[in-house]
């Protein structure tokens, strides 16, 4: 089920209703409401879907009762090897098992060994990457003893298949989630009115930002040979602000809807387009996964401790895990090690960290801002081309600075009138956050009025007829 | 949790109001212009009786020029046909036409060998532009009948404008803009209901001549044909030249067919199924000549 769809309408005040009124003060069946609905918003995709995150779910629950109940060190790492090779196997069969036998024998043709080998048709279930690091989570924390397991399955299964970020994020730590569902929840007035903004803000990201970016970008890296410089710089351009708008409007939605429910989650981005370096970038840009990443990969090989050689070779993991993690394709990774390259000289002068979020911007940031924007433009290309020679050709011809013509903006009346509201969109969302940045906010602060203003922008800028799914439902 | 109910419920309203209240006058302007042809045969065509009119999708819209066949016959028509848009819209566009008290002759239905087969009728990509007229009963069946799905955009606009013009934003909403600036501006046709594409060097290839066979089971050409029988309206059914095809029709005695598919020389096709300028003037030459046969 989509949010941005007719049954979601009708799906979110049903449950709002039964959530507040029906099963008011009544924790445990809010719980098993919020299962039952979670497992309906991710079945209407697939039902098959259920089978696996069902598994997943009675994995790491049994595990981590196990776990909790031995304190031999060899049971507890078999139990942790269980779970990490039963969820990443999943994950591993359903997104990676087609690429890794294609690559294969890509690998050995190209040294003219022919190999004969099917992939399999198979379908990759949404938000698997999601949920499954989310479950990890939680059975490293029992592992480390940092959290207790939890007894109750529905309070478990509630946490791994919470509908508002269940299949694109955040990707939330057991030890600040599950924690919210032993707790008694009261309606707060002022939470849910934050939550409603934060969701029209968030449909606004997608919906005219992100959709009316797609319409161009789409057309444009289709065949990337056919435009002008100029033309692949604006469609280079509007793929980062189709990608943020899509995803950072899906946080922002799963944000607001759990505030709607009295659950609090992680910030997931912090205007990430006004970073002055790509350090700060990735303090900035899906925070929840790169957090993720340093507590249970970075800091567990030993971070920016050691010989420099050593950090080098953490950052280069990290950051070529994460690429992997978008998807099974090697754009993805060479997009991890673009960024990787981008990192390592800030991490080597230990100037990594002089762009904290906290501090203040002087008129020389902007200039900073806008040369970390086109590198991570840049970065982008990687990541929504084709292939890797598609990104490479794409970044040959839009460099060659031939043509700066932007023909396909004007061709027809259709075409200028989205452009315009691309441009008007992107504008809005840049101006506003800019605010918000110099006013040194994590999250928007919407008015009463700003937020009408917003609904109405929605209806009438809103892309709906070319309405796309949200791009990281792939991963 | 009341204080937040009300609130929702008083912000809903308002922005209903405001958001059905511009949809309503995005509307309005446009049904007052002669931007797209449902508006232009409303409001910028006086006469009330015609010879004929060529009604069609983009075939028809871009072979006949009806100034041409003007001149020559010495008779007065007009083309209603609309791009993007297969016999139900059609049938519908002459109904409307119909209904606002014009009267014609003789109808040249500009056809295509696949529609005028297709037992099955769906909402053409741009029958949103008769939206404007959807307090009207005649488009608002239309739409009911057409529209399938959870929400009907096109049919509940008659209740909630905003939903029909939000959904085409593009389509609706800013050329109402444009429309209330430029009230006569018509959306790429003539004052006589006519577009032509330019004369570019086309990139056909060459190749066989294969034949197509059509026939008649497409229910809106059935009520057309009925139609055109109740108002005593002759009809001829006029099937543009394609590319490398040869249409071939069932044999009837009900109609006149013209069937062009097969007399235009390569460099005057636009694409495989459009003529270009010169290939307009060409067909209608020979239209003429069937036409006063």
């Amino acid at each position: 089920m989509l949010f941005n769809s007719i049954e979601f309408l009708l799906f979110l005040p049903t449950v709002f209703f039964l959530y507040w009124f029906v099963f008011k003060n009544q924790l445990r069946a809010q719980n098993v409401l919020l299962l039952v609905a979670s497992y309906i918003f991710y079945g209407w995709w697939d039902w098959r879907f259920l089978s696996l995150i069902i598994a997943s779910t009675f994995l790491d629950y049994f595990i981590a009762i196990q776990l909790g109940k031995t304190s031999i060190s060899k049971k507890r790492k078999l139990l942790l090897g269980i779970s990490l090779v039963g969820n990443l196997g999943m994950l591993g069969f359903f997104k990676y098992y087609n690429f890794f036998v294609a690559s294969w024998i890509e690998a050995w043709s190209s040294v003219g060994i022919t190999m004969e080998a099917s992939t399999l048709n198979i379908i990759l279930p949404v938000g698997i990457s999601f949920y499954t690091f989310q479950t990890l989570s939680y059975t490293i924390d029992v592992y480390r003893k940092e959290m207790k397991p939890t007894k109750s399955f529905i309070d478990f299964a509630a946490f791994v298949t919470f509908f508002p970020q269940l299949v694109a994020g955040p990707i939330e730590r057991a030890s600040h989630l599950l924690p919210q569902f032993y707790k008694n929840r009261t309606f707060e007035y002022q939470n849910a009115v934050d939550g409603v903004k934060l969701i029209i803000w968030g449909m606004f990201k997608k919906v005219v930002v992100a959709d009316n970016c797609a319409f161009f970008v789409n057309k444009i890296f289709e065949s990337p040979e056919t435009y002008s410089s100029g033309e692949l710089f604006v469609g280079m351009v509007f793929f980062a602000f189709q990608i943020y708008g899509d995803f950072s409007g899906y946080s922002d939605i799963a944000i607001g809807l759990s505030k709607l429910f009295g659950f609090d989650l992680m910030v997931n981005f912090k205007f990430p387009y006004f970073s002055r370096d790509i350090a700060e970038f990735w303090r900035r840009w899906h925070i929840s996964l790169s957090t993720w990443f340093r507590d249970y990969i970075y800091i567990p090989l030993g971070g920016s401790k050691g010989s420099q050689w050593f950090q080098i070779r953490n950052v280069m993991i990290i950051f070529l895990v994460s690429g992997f993690w978008h998807g099974a394709n090697w754009t993805y990774v060479v997009w991890g090690l673009f960024h990787a390259l981008m990192f390592l000289p800030l991490l080597l002068f230990n100037i990594n960290r002089s762009h904290l979020i906290t501090k203040s911007y002087g008129w020389l940031d902007f200039a900073k801002i806008g040369v970390t924007f086109l590198v991570v433009c840049i970065g982008w290309v990687f990541f929504r081309a084709d292939s890797i020679t598609d990104a490479f050709q794409y970044l040959a011809h839009m460099l060659e600075l031939k043509n700066l013509g932007l023909t396909l903006f004007y061709k027809t009346n259709a075409n200028l009138m989205i452009f315009g509201l691309s441009v008007l969109a992107v504008g809005i969302l840049s101006m506003q956050e800019l605010v918000w940045v110099i006013k040194k906010r994590e999250l928007p602060k919407i008015s009463a009025f700003g937020a009408l203003l917003l609904v109405l922008l929605i209806f009438f800028m809103g892309s709906f007829k070319n309405q796309m799914d949200f791009i990281y439902f792939q991963f | 949790m009341k204080k937040f109910l009300t609130k929702i419920a008083i912000y809903t309203f308002f922005i209903l109001l405001i958001g059905n209240g511009i949809a309503y006058l995005s509307l309005y302007v446009l049904g007052k212009s002669q931007l797209y042809k449902n508006q232009f045969v409303k409001n910028g065509v006086k006469e009330t009786h015609f010879d004929y009119v060529v009604l069609g999708s983009s075939t028809g819209l871009t072979t006949l020029d009806t100034k041409l066949i003007d001149k020559i016959l010495n008779t007065s028509g007009l083309n209603i046909s609309m791009d993007d848009t297969s016999l139900s819209s059609h049938y519908l566009m002459l109904q409307y036409f119909l209904s606002l008290g014009k009267s014609i002759d003789q109808l040249i239905l500009c056809v295509t060998p696949s529609d005028l087969q297709n037992p099955v009728n769906e909402l053409n990509n741009n029958d949103y532009r008769f939206l404007t007229e959807v307090q009207d009963t005649l488009i608002y069946n239309y739409y009911n009948r057409m529209e399938h799905g959870g929400l009907k955009v096109l049919t509940y606009s008659k209740f909630m404008p905003i939903l029909g013009v939000s959904y085409y934003n593009n389509e609706l909403f800013y050329p109402s803009m444009y429309a209330f600036l430029k009230p006569t501006k018509r959306n790429r046709f003539d004052d006589k209901g006519n577009y032509t594409y330019p004369q570019i060097e086309n990139r056909i290839e060459k190749g066989i001549v294969t034949n197509i066979e059509t026939s008649y089971l497409n229910p809106s050409f059935l009520k057309i044909k009925k139609l055109c029988k109740q108002k005593a309206i002759d009809l001829i059914v006029y099937q543009s030249p394609i590319h490398r095809k040869n249409v071939v029709f069932p044999n009837t005695d009900q109609f006149k067919i013209i069937n062009h598919s097969r007399i235009l020389p390569e460099d005057l096709f636009f694409d495989n199924i459009h003529v270009n300028s010169k290939g307009r003037t060409f067909c209608t030459l020979a239209f003429c000549k069937e036409l006063s046969k």
